[in-house]
């Protein structure tokens, strides 16, 4: 337990400094109709500050993912969180909405979005502080969009999307707007599952920068990623996972190289 | 302007409609939360401020007397809609549909057995207005306006919560619960609040009909009138701010002003081929505006022209 | 609608189990204080509530094959009165002549209810709240379309007055007795050709993914024609045995219709056995309750509470277990 004076802790000094936000998993078991799909004895995230997630289909990573989200709930084991300056929390304990609160987010892999809402609406969604989205506080609107307005206008600059007052049309800004409003959440454990899948090369690269951006300052990234050359580029630490289980962990170097990982994997047609 | 008891109770009529068509707005239209039971919800407010207004032996008198029956009513709605929602909250819309539907059916079950309080199937009389001009139409004229301040205040309600944060978090969470929670929004708690304020003001509404009327029957706890909710909302559009109130006017408002005031027909048609036609006809706009037309005769919420309006292009 | 719960669907979750077993340990505890009243009640509860097993099965066959929830089913249980009330008064055919003629009829009718409304709907992209609006519509439009047609007064079917059998010291109409058997044995019949029956095995895998169902030949229209016609039947049936136990109304079956959507949900948690199971204990609960009670009426809010309990401890759950 980390005592509550460090809170005081200038936090950009603490980024540098203290340990990252780490998710920890013990004896973490889901399984649907009797058939295991996750089952996780011992797994730490956040010792590296990009981690990659990768296994052949139905390994078990989004399930993993969903569980650590709290969309899914596991039949046993427990999901913690460690973050300097807080609490430690079991997160398995916890209501979906208020994971994220702790600061632990995830992109989607599919579409997924609000229907009828503008990219605008989406984005200010996330910067909405809970007084504002009291069923009484009836002003909040304009106050909300001044006060976020540089934030949100950099991500759209990076991002290269342009006019937000209206609904996001294709999949492709589906899934940037997507993206974006998990940055918004400013992060402490961001989870992305395939955030590449679907994005032209180019945006694909503006993904990877913002990624790095968030790490170099002190997020936790987990990415779930099919183009293994993001993973080698971009990942720290690569955990592979098959029939749920968590097979070998370890340096991008050393997985690419384990026979395991060639043969179940890149032999089907990855390379 | 003629005081026409018989236009004046149409008005009324219309305009609680319109409330509780813009109540369920807030609830149907974004939050997507299915109620089957909003007559359950007005029958609540109704018969508790009936049963509190008559039965009870009440220190004061009228003006007072009302308001804190009337009160005690919508907070009693506000309850109910407290327990069914937490009943209701992680069901789908199946289970949502029953949940509602099912305390509706009850409402209207113990309305009927309790007759000591309520006087079951033969009504309670004993209600009255908290003021008396000595003019009939003038007191219900009176109360008609109460009525059109509280809904216009519900309809300024409703405007403003489209065009501020908890709106935009009601419609996410109506459109994509999973993903509003993955945003750290409260989604469960959300629709709870919602729903028993809501439900309260259905109850204050209830309430309100009871003083105009001045007898409670058990009759009026059918399904008539979530129909007639149901289907101004629709037909209007479930998800726009003025749905409820173009809607209500051109379904129960043709109805009972048009055709009951200003039609000449045979006297038996009002009382016998009128109602039935009325009760098929909103069933019939509701299969075909749905199936033709899902989001009424509005259409779209535009979110894209409210966000240019209120943020620039 | 293929579920990932599937499987799981016969066990109750924690909470669920806790709430049926504390309902199950109340009851007991209720009927033990009330011993004079449980033989009447079980010939009552299975005798005059068995028509309500029927149109659960009918029911729950279209909620769970069709993931639909049809408001209007109530129309279809009044609607098979009507044919046979009218068929019998008007024909003079005995009432056993006309039950199968009420039910097709019916089963006809909830057909070009499918291809006239629902398939449309469907084909447009209207969603399940939609449709469930819909469906309550059609219900309400169907219902007072009746009244219109034959008016509000309550009519009797046209059937020699029943001679009383003693059952456990019970009397009971004949024509009951004979109504809980024929219900049973169209209730076990309908259960079969679902389970066993070469068309009920391509009813189930219709439901469980349309399109693995379409390469392996079987024609998905032609199935959910042939679904709709099996609830509409046993709906049309269900509501001939409750005309001729009492009388006719438009009103018949939006009355009953709460508790058959009750008996669906809960039931429907252990299949379509859960939902006879919990329709023929509902019966016997609704007559043991209206017994101590006093009052039909009361039975039903207490039913509607106890069932909504049972709901809420199920929770989410639901919606994977109940439409497979």
């Amino acid at each position: 337990m980390v005592p509550e004076s460090t809170t005081t802790v200038r936090p950009e000094l603490a980024a540098r400094t203290a340990p990252r936000p780490r998710l920890t998993l013990a004896n973490v078991v889901k399984s649907f109709a009797g058939r295991t799909v996750v089952d996780v004895e011992d797994l730490s995230l956040g010792n590296h500050p990009i981690e990659g997630l990768i296994g052949p289909n139905g390994a078990g990573k989004t399930t993993l993912m969903r569980l650590i989200m709290g969309s899914l709930k596991a039949d046993s084991g427990q999901i913690r969180l460690e973050r300097a300056g807080h609490r430690d929390v079991v997160l398995s304990r916890l209501h979906a909405h208020k994971i994220a609160q702790c600061g632990v987010v995830k992109t989607n892999q599919v579409i997924t979005d609000f229907d009828g809402l503008t990219i605008l609406d989406s984005l200010l969604l996330s910067v909405t502080p809970e007084r504002r989205e009291f069923p009484l506080h009836l002003m909040g609107e304009r106050a909300t969009y001044e006060e976020h307005r540089a934030e949100i206008e950099r991500q759209l600059d990076h991002f290269g999307l342009e006019n937000t007052r209206r609904l996001a049309l294709s999949a492709g800004e589906k899934k940037l707007v997507d993206i974006i409003r998990c940055l918004l959440l400013k992060p402490a454990v961001l989870l992305l599952d395939e955030p590449t899948a679907g994005l032209p090369g180019e945006v694909t690269q503006k993904v990877m920068d913002a990624v790095d951006d968030l790490a170099g300052n002190g997020t936790t990234v987990v990415i779930i990623e099919h183009d293994l050359d993001v993973i080698w580029n971009l990942c720290t630490q690569v955990t592979f996972m098959a029939e749920g289980r968590v097979m070998l962990r370890g340096e991008p170097s050393e997985i690419r190289e384990h026979s395991t990982v060639v043969e179940s994997y890149l032999g089907q047609g990855h390379v | 302007m003629v005081l026409d008891t018989f236009l004046i109770s149409g008005l009324f009529h219309v305009v609680m409609l319109i409330g509780l068509a813009l109540l369920l707005h807030l609830q149907l239209g974004l939050s997507r939360i299915a109620n089957f039971g909003v007559v359950g919800f007005w029958g609540v407010g109704l018969y508790a401020f009936g049963v509190l207004y008559v039965r009870v032996d009440w220190p004061f008198g009228d003006p007072i007397q009302f308001v804190v029956c009337a009160a005690l009513a919508t907070v009693a709605a506000g309850l109910c809609g407290l327990l069914v929602g937490w009943l209701i909250a992680d069901l789908d819309v199946d289970g949502v549909m029953v949940g509602t539907l099912g305390f509706a059916t009850a409402v209207a079950l113990l309305a009927t057995t309790e007759q000591d309080l309520t006087g079951g199937a033969l009504g309670m009389g004993g209600l009255r207005f908290p003021y008396d001009t000595g003019d009939v139409a003038v007191n219900e004229l009176i109360w008609l306006l109460v009525l059109v301040a509280l809904v216009a205040g519900i309809l300024a309600y409703v405007w403003l919560v489209h065009r501020n944060p908890y709106g935009r978090l009601l419609i996410a969470i109506g459109s994509n619960e999973p993903l509003a929670k993955s945003l750290g929004k409260p989604a469960t708690r959300t629709k709870l609040g919602l729903f028993t304020v809501t439900s309260a003001l259905m109850g204050l509404l209830g309430a309100m009909y009871g003083v105009m009327v001045r007898f409670l029957e058990v009759s009026s706890l059918g399904i008539e009138l979530t129909l007639a909710a149901v289907v101004g909302l629709v037909v209007g559009g479930s998800v726009r701010v003025l749905g409820a109130v173009v809607g209500v006017l051109l379904t129960v408002g043709v109805f009972d002003i048009v055709i009951q005031s200003y039609i000449p027909l045979p006297a038996d048609w009002y009382t016998q081929t009128i109602p039935l036609l009325r009760e098929v006809m909103f069933g019939l706009a509701l299969i075909l505006v749905l199936v033709f037309r899902p989001l009424g005769l509005l259409g779209h919420m535009r979110r894209d022209r409210l966000m240019k309006r209120i943020h620039g292009a | 609608m293929p579920s990932p719960g599937g499987l799981a669907s016969r066990n109750l979750g924690g909470p669920g189990r806790l709430a049926a077993a504390a309902v199950a340990v109340l009851a007991l505890i209720w009927m033990t204080g009330n011993l004079s009243s449980v033989v009447p009640s079980l010939v009552i509860g299975l005798t005059e509530h068995a028509p309500l097993v029927l149109a659960a099965t009918g029911f729950a066959l279209l909620y769970r094959l069709t993931g639909l929830i049809n408001v209007a089913y109530a129309e279809t249980v009044t609607l098979g009165a009507y044919f046979a009330m009218h068929l019998n008064t008007t024909y003079g055919l005995g009432f056993f002549a006309v039950l199968v003629p009420a039910g097709v009829l019916a089963g006809l009718l909830s057909v070009a209810t499918y291809l006239l409304i629902f398939r449309p709907a469907k084909l447009r992209g209207v969603g399940v709240l939609e449709l469930i609006i819909i469906s309550f519509g059609l219900s309400i439009a169907l219902r007072y379309g009746l009244q219109f047609v034959f008016g509000t007064p309550v009519r009797f079917f046209d059937v020699p007055p029943p001679d009383s059998v003693n059952i456990l010291g019970v009397g009971v109409a004949s024509f009951r007795l004979v109504a809980l058997i024929s219900v049973l044995v169209l209730a076990v019949g309908l259960y079969l050709f679902i389970q066993r029956s070469r068309y009920g095995l391509m009813v189930r895998a219709l439901a469980g993914d349309e399109a693995l169902a379409q390469v392996s030949g079987i024609r998905p229209f032609a199935v959910t024609v042939l679904i709709w016609f099996i609830a509409g039947l046993a709906g049309g049936m269900a509501g001939a045995f409750y005309g001729v136990g009492s009388s006719v109304s438009p009103m018949l079956g939006s009355r009953v219709f709460i508790l058959i959507l009750l008996v669906v949900l809960v039931g429907g948690i252990w299949g379509l056995n859960g939902v006879m199971v919990v329709g023929i204990g509902t019966g016997i609960v609704l007559a043991f309750m209206t017994l101590t009670l006093g009052q039909v009426l009361y039975a039903h809010v207490v039913l509607i509470i106890g069932f909504l309990v049972v709901l809420k401890a199920r929770g989410r759950r639901l919606t994977e277990s109940t439409k497979v």
